[in-house]
């Protein structure tokens, strides 16, 4: 398995893994997302869509493995390449001034990276591992919004995720080579209006709970 | 001493095959056992290095850059020839050797030059299997391209920017060798002394430009791929570094320098604009294809080009020229545009330049044809003058381009001092008085990849090097001498800059020996350059120390070799009586003001032997001889 | 039209690779605006020259944007403000009369710094050394015509080919990456059939080399591709890790 560990140890492997990761992630927020819009429907059917997922016992165990795996990965070689690339550049310039390469999203992936990091152990904390034999999912969801604090940091969580997006869906697909005159166009569009969804789709949800709650 | 120039009996065409089956072999196990030093590595040094190394030598590079990537090569635009004949059109390998024998003016070795228009096949074959990327047909087939002084389309190129593509080529191989541990790569190095034991190059002294130490390197054998010296007139098309020292102390140490009073002055430049201008840039003759060449009819118009109607223009290189038109060779092109200018019908801010003009070409073609042919050329047209050639013709004006002239070699490529070789625009053979374009692309290649390998070879076996090592007393003397006149550079601290110096150099040059020369001036010049030479080695002002990166000191070591070599340019000029190529003597031109040759008295190569600090040097003739191309006067009507 | 402006600069002056540097102003006075910018570095040098000061060291040699020894940072930018344009290309036309301008060396610990504004790029050699070429030997080629190749994948091959090896990619990128770099010589030999057999082990000791010699890693921030003289673009770093992926998971090559 040497030549494995040589393929994903390169510079191109590790950013391979940050796209597949990365890819697997946004597919995640995709169905969570879906699972989300339940909330819509009221408190019976959160709820009945939390009850439905938790009766699946160790088939969600699993995927909630593979999901911290991937996390882990993701964390890693992440901190790993923002490391490397510090220390290619010791001495740094007096003057910076970009060439209109870069956008937020790429400056800022190794910082919403982690601010991200940081906010989904909070999420987990809250929602995941919050004591739920005395109420219900959607009391804690509602509870939580009900606090201003927890709403402005909630957006503001979800606006960091859609700037992370915005570079990190294209990026991947380069990564992966899919670069192509006739996809790339299409992929980086599809790439916006992902990131800008997981803004407002998500970022929606605690203005709404808030609102109603 | 006799000139011998080793021509191999037989008829014409099968000299070299001829030759390289009488060249003795060496052993392929006892290769590795001979170290060859090479110096430079542009189209000749990195194809020489490269492919002795693939024989098995053990090769020592040296180049003055950082990379050996970026030899003068790269800046080559418009293509290489080669006899391939794709385009159906008529070409052979007899016809680019005529072509080149009569584009340089009938004063180059036929068998040398055949030897060259064999070989330009196969550097075509071998570079594809590089992976040059050059340019392609539609069906995928190799595109070509006409060049000046050919009725023929035999010019492969890749865009504008072909020797690049071409040196990138050799430097892969190179590169391989280097990986391979066959090549042992010294950048950042110059060589100041050529080392000479028992008659033999057997090495040489470079100074590590980074650390400003001198070192020793012996061999079995030395190539010099050091090439031209067009930057003794400071302003030409060459890049900054290039320079004549390592030819210049080749010279000093017994080569023989030969026809060094020919010079290419390329017709298609950039003209000059100011007086801190550093280099000139080229505009590839290739535009010649399409571009077509005026000025207005009046004397002194000086209305912007787009407000002289047609009848008021005048296209004089197709009008006098109808045949090649445009595409007239470059000594042609350039004496008739300075014609012009002398006539006061020059135009711009200097009146020092005529246009080159695609009007005509994009209406025909189309915009996207032209930029898709000239692109890169057109982009840094207008990147130097702000001015765009799609919309308003180009300006163009002479400049020294190429050198002709070179260390003397024989047909083996070896100078006059044994085991010392020259490749490429270093030495002198093949393009005579006069280079077609596209042609040192295809020179250089040769003498690297097809030649040197075999010649070098049949040197080696033919003879018996006894060993020495670098401490051997002649190694200690070229090092002491290096070190000795890089301390007398240091310790003038005059007044005068050495860029200073070089200008007013060239400004003597271009005025006295550039286009067009005569007796007086250049026997002004020869004054003018002794007391400037005088003047340097008590007023010059070189800043910084010898032990360390220091870039004053490099210039001033070429500048003040330049100011010995000018010197040898005009006694060359001078003896020539005649007016030949690029050599342009005023007293000898036809009614039409064409260069009139003397066959009868200069049908040969002038040879110049060193024969010590202020004395003259000796002169020696190889004399030319013609069977197979009858001498006439060149016509391109 | 030609004229004359007044700037300032302020130049990285380091006097070898591993003491102090520091920035040292000038002004630049009476600049034509025909110059290019090293024409009024040469100014600026003869100046320093007569002086008695050390002149500033920096590498040029073709002066026509072609062999990729010239680069700078200029104001932050590698090469300067214009797109698609070398150092030595740079003309002082782009700058105005009072503008202060800063001028680095590239800087990657992969680049060390030899003196002032020249920097050791042998890194880039060793990367090609590492499979940058075809093994063919001079002698055996087969007729240039023998294979065929599509004009459009020729014309790829030579917008890859056109990199001269300067390092702003290096110097722009970030991450100080040689992604860029390294891309356009894979790309340009996968386009072709005659880099097809080597492709594998190619686009592998490549990358390792790049990674050996302190290069970042691509983020795909596609400055390099803004940055560059010669516009490369970023579809070669793609085919880059398209070759790469290729080679390690489904070659055999380790």
């Amino acid at each position: 398995m040497n030549w494995l560990k040589n393929t994903l140890g390169s510079s191109v492997g590790k950013k391979l893994m940050m796209a597949l990761t990365g890819l697997s992630f946004c597919g995640f927020l995709t169905v969570h997302f879906a699972g989300n819009l339940t909330l819509f429907r009221g408190k019976d059917a959160f709820n009945g869509y939390a009850g439905h997922l938790h009766s699946l016992g160790s088939l969600i165990t699993f995927a909630e493995f593979i999901l911290l795996s991937l996390a882990a990965v993701h964390v890693l070689t992440g901190l790993t390449l923002f490391y490397q690339n510090l220390s290619a550049r010791p001495k740094r310039y007096m003057v910076n001034k970009s060439a209109g390469g870069r956008t937020v999203g790429s400056q800022t992936m190794p910082y919403t990276g982690l601010l991200l990091l940081a906010f989904i152990i909070f999420h987990i904390q809250n929602f995941h591992l919050a004591d739920k034999t005395h109420q219900t999912i959607y009391d804690i969801v509602s509870n939580s919004f009900a606090q201003p604090e927890y709403v402005i940091v909630y957006i503001l969580a979800m606006i960091i995720a859609a700037i992370h997006v915005s570079h990190g869906f294209w990026s991947a697909f380069q990564t992966l080579g899919a670069n192509h005159p006739k996809y790339m166009p299409l992929i980086k569009s599809v790439g916006v209006v992902f990131s800008l969804l997981v803004g407002a789709g998500f970022g929606f949800i605690p203005i709404y709970i808030s609102l109603i709650a | 001493m006799q000139l011998d120039a080793k021509i191999p009996g037989g008829p014409l065409t099968e000299k070299w095959d001829r030759h390289r089956f009488e060249l003795k072999l060496v052993n392929p196990a006892n290769k590795r056992k001979f170290n060859i030093i090479v110096v430079g590595t542009g189209l000749a040094g990195g194809s020489a290095a490269a492919t002795l190394a693939e024989l098995g030598y053990d090769v020592k590079n040296f180049c003055i850059q950082d990379s050996p990537r970026r030899a003068h090569s790269i800046a080559a635009q418009g293509g290489i020839n080669a006899a391939k004949n794709y385009p159906n059109d008529g070409d052979s390998i007899w016809r680019l050797f005529y072509d080149t024998v009569k584009g340089g003016d009938f004063r180059a070795r036929e068998a040398n030059v055949c030897r060259l228009a064999q070989l330009s096949t196969n550097i075509i074959d071998h570079c594809v299997a590089q992976g040059v990327p050059f340019a392609r047909d539609y069906g995928g087939l190799l595109a070509n391209r006409s060049f000046g002084g050919a009725q023929v389309s035999r010019t492969f190129y890749a865009r504008g920017q072909t020797g690049q593509q071409l040196l990138l080529g050799a430097y892969s191989s190179l590169s391989r060798q280097i990986a391979a541990g066959k090549v042992t790569m010294f950048p950042r190095r110059e060589m100041l002394e050529l080392v000479v034991i028992n008659g033999q190059a057997r090495g040489i002294v470079v100074r590590n430009l980074v650390t400003g130490e001198m070192e020793r390197h012996e061999a079995h054998a030395v190539v010099l791929c050091t090439g031209g010296y067009g930057n003794v007139f400071f302003l030409s098309t060459n890049a900054m570094a290039s320079n004549v020292t390592a030819s210049y102390r080749a010279y000093k140490k017994g080569a023989f320098f030969a026809n060094p009073c020919f010079t290419q002055i390329h017709p298609t430049c950039i003209p000059v604009h100011g007086d801190y201008q550093s280099k000139l840039t080229l505009m590839s003759e290739s535009l010649r294809n399409d571009g077509r060449v005026w000025v207005p009819k009046t004397p002194g118009d000086k209305r912007p080009p787009h407000q002289i109607p047609e009848a008021e223009r005048d296209y004089y290189l197709e009008n006098k020229y109808p045949s090649f038109g445009n595409l007239v060779p470059r000594d042609v092109a350039s004496r008739n545009a300075k014609e012009q200018c002398d006539m006061g019908k020059g135009v711009g801010e200097t009146a020092l330049a005529v246009y080159l003009d695609f009007e005509d070409a994009i209406k025909r073609d189309g915009r996207d044809v032209i930029e898709k042919k000239y692109g890169n050329l057109f982009q840094m047209y207008e990147k130097i003058t702000a001015d765009d050639p799609y919309q308003t013709p180009m300006m163009i004006y002479p400049a020294v381009h190429y050198t002709m002239g070179g260390l003397w070699v024989d047909y083996n490529l070896m100078s006059t001092i044994p085991g010392l070789f020259v490749l490429g625009e270093a030495n002198f053979s093949d393009h005579g008085a006069n280079r077609l374009g596209a042609s040192a692309l295809m020179q250089g290649l040769a003498d690297g990849y097809f030649v040197v390998p075999y010649t070098i070879g049949g040197y080696i076996s033919g003879t018996t090097p006894e060993d020495v090592t670098t401490d051997h007393p002649a190694f200690k003397e070229a090092s002491q001498q290096a070190e000795i006149r890089t301390r007398k550079l240091l310790s003038v601290k005059g007044k005068r800059t050495v860029d200073d110096f070089h200008k007013e150099l060239g400004h003597i040059m271009w005025e006295y020996c550039g286009m067009a020369r005569n007796n007086e001036g250049l026997d002004k010049a020869k004054t003018m350059i002794r007391s400037l030479r005088e003047e340097f080695w008590e007023n010059v002002l070189v800043p910084g120390g010898g032990k360390a990166f220091n870039q004053s000191l490099e210039r001033a070591g070429r500048v003040a070799d330049f100011l010995e070599f000018g010197e040898l340019m005009l006694t060359d000029a001078l003896a020539r009586q005649e007016s030949c190529g690029g050599h342009f003597n005023e007293a000898y031109q036809t009614e039409e003001n064409e260069a009139r040759r003397d066959d009868e008295n200069f049908c040969h190569v002038a040879a110049w032997e060193w024969a010590g600090d202020d004395k003259a040097p000796v002169f020696h003739k190889e004399p030319l001889v013609f069977e197979h191309v009858k001498l006439t006067q060149r016509s391109y009507k | 039209m030609t004229k004359t402006i007044n700037i300032t600069l302020k130049v990285w002056r380091q006097f070898g690779p591993d003491v102090k540097g520091r920035l040292e102003t000038y002004q630049a006075k009476n600049i034509s605006t025909d110059m290019s910018f090293l024409e009024m570095l040469d100014v600026i040098n003869e100046q320093l020259t007569l002086e008695g000061k050390d002149p500033i060291a920096f590498d040029h040699d073709c002066r026509e944007g072609i062999c990729g020894m010239c680069g700078s940072v200029v104001n932050g930018r590698a090469h300067g403000p214009e797109k698609g344009t070398t150092l030595c290309q740079l003309h002082m036309r782009h700058f105005s009369d009072g503008d202060t301008v800063v001028i680095e060396p590239w800087r990657s610990r992969a680049f060390k710094i030899i003196k002032d504004l020249v920097v050791d790029r042998s890194a880039f050699d060793q990367i090609i050394q590492a499979g940058g070429y075809v093994s063919v030997n001079a002698g055996g080629a087969p007729d240039g015509n023998a294979v065929p190749i599509s004009q459009e994948n020729a014309e790829k091959a030579m917008d890859a080919a056109a990199c001269i090896g300067c390092g702003a990619c290096v110097a722009s990128c970030p991450n100080a990456s040689a992604m860029l770099f390294v891309s356009a010589k894979v790309s340009q030999l996968a386009l072709l059939p005659q880099g097809k057999p080597e492709a594998a082990e190619r686009a592998l000791a490549m990358v390792r080399k790049m990674d050996d010699l302190g290069f970042g890693n691509c983020t795909n921030e596609t400055e390099c591709e803004a940055d560059c003289p010669k516009e490369i673009s970023i579809v070669n770093i793609a085919r880059l890790n398209r070759e790469y992926l290729k080679a390690g998971f489904l070659s055999s090559v380790i």
